[in-house]
């Protein structure tokens, strides 16, 4: 059977908790399985039902709840910390979670149709002037 | 269209590029397949034999092989993209999880292609996470 696992990451602004997730999907009774983490929730199922299961939970909080897919399934052996699992990361997960209010202040911008500022770069050096610069050092 | 994110397993970028409706390719969903194919059944491995080969398609025989493992598993999403957001200087790209070799290998491989290709930097303040967000929204907005 094809399967999407999918991390459900809540934004620090957010007032949504992992456990209004967990039982909101509950409550929509689709066959998918749901593990509630302290960042939000694991999602696993068919893809087309974690996709329409995604948008309910979007509803809650269209800026606030994140998602990204996962390459091992829910509980599996070789991932898993509670079977000391030998891939045990977090790191980057703590480190995005902790950005995602960033993120979501851009969103809530970027949704009002507001202009990125342009920052004046300069140009770089032409290659005919870096090469006059060095014919004059020597 | 499919756009190659890097970092390929940021949730940020992940998020970004689906929201505004668009395929990402993630190194997730490489994994993903490999895992479901019982291919890499054999902690901590996470390439298979055939990977090894692969890599050597995007670096040459003398780079170190954890850069030529990331590339036979991040190279190929590279090939299918049809358009590239890189976002530099990402806190967990470097050092004991990440690899700068490969970030800079990727980022020559995404230019070699002439993809349509935005660079941002990682968001530190709430005035870079603006900017880098209206930038994604415009960029993701005007593909065709």
């Amino acid at each position: 059977m094809v399967r999407e696992t999918r991390l459900i990451v809540i934004s620090p602004l957010s007032e949504i908790t992992p456990d209004q997730i967990t039982r909101k999907v509950h409550s929509l009774g689709y066959e998918v399985t749901v593990k509630e983490t302290c960042y939000g929730a694991v999602l696993e199922g068919p893809p087309e039902t974690v996709s329409k299961v995604m948008d309910e939970l979007r509803a809650l909080d269209p800026l606030g709840i994140y998602s990204k897919i996962r390459g091992f399934p829910l509980g599996d052996p070789k991932r898993c910390r509670a079977q000391h699992g030998s891939r045990p990361g977090f790191s980057q997960l703590q480190t995005e979670w902790q950005s995602l209010s960033l993120v979501e202040k851009g969103l809530e911008c970027a949704m009002r149709g507001e202009k990125a500022e342009t920052k004046d770069v300069p140009d770089r050096i032409p290659v005919k002037d870096l090469q006059r610069f060095c014919e004059e050092v020597e | 269209m499919k756009i190659f994110i890097d970092p390929p397993n940021s949730l940020i970028l992940f998020d970004l590029v689906e929201r505004f409706g668009h395929e990402p390719l993630s190194v997730m969903a490489t994994i993903q397949e490999r895992v479901d194919n019982l291919e890499i059944d054999m902690p901590p491995m996470n390439v298979t034999l055939d990977d090894v080969k692969k890599g050597l398609d995007y670096a040459g025989i003398e780079v170190p092989s954890g850069i030529r493992g990331r590339l036979a598993v991040w190279g190929p999403l590279i090939d299918n993209a049809e358009a590239a957001i890189i976002m530099e200087d990402a806190p967990y790209s470097f050092g004991c999880v990440g690899c700068h070799r490969t970030n800079l290998l990727v980022d020559f491989l995404v230019r070699k292609r002439k993809l349509p290709t935005i660079e941002i930097d990682y968001p530190r303040t709430e005035e870079d996470a603006r900017n880098m967000v209206i930038r994604v929204k415009e960029f993701l907005e005007g593909l065709e």
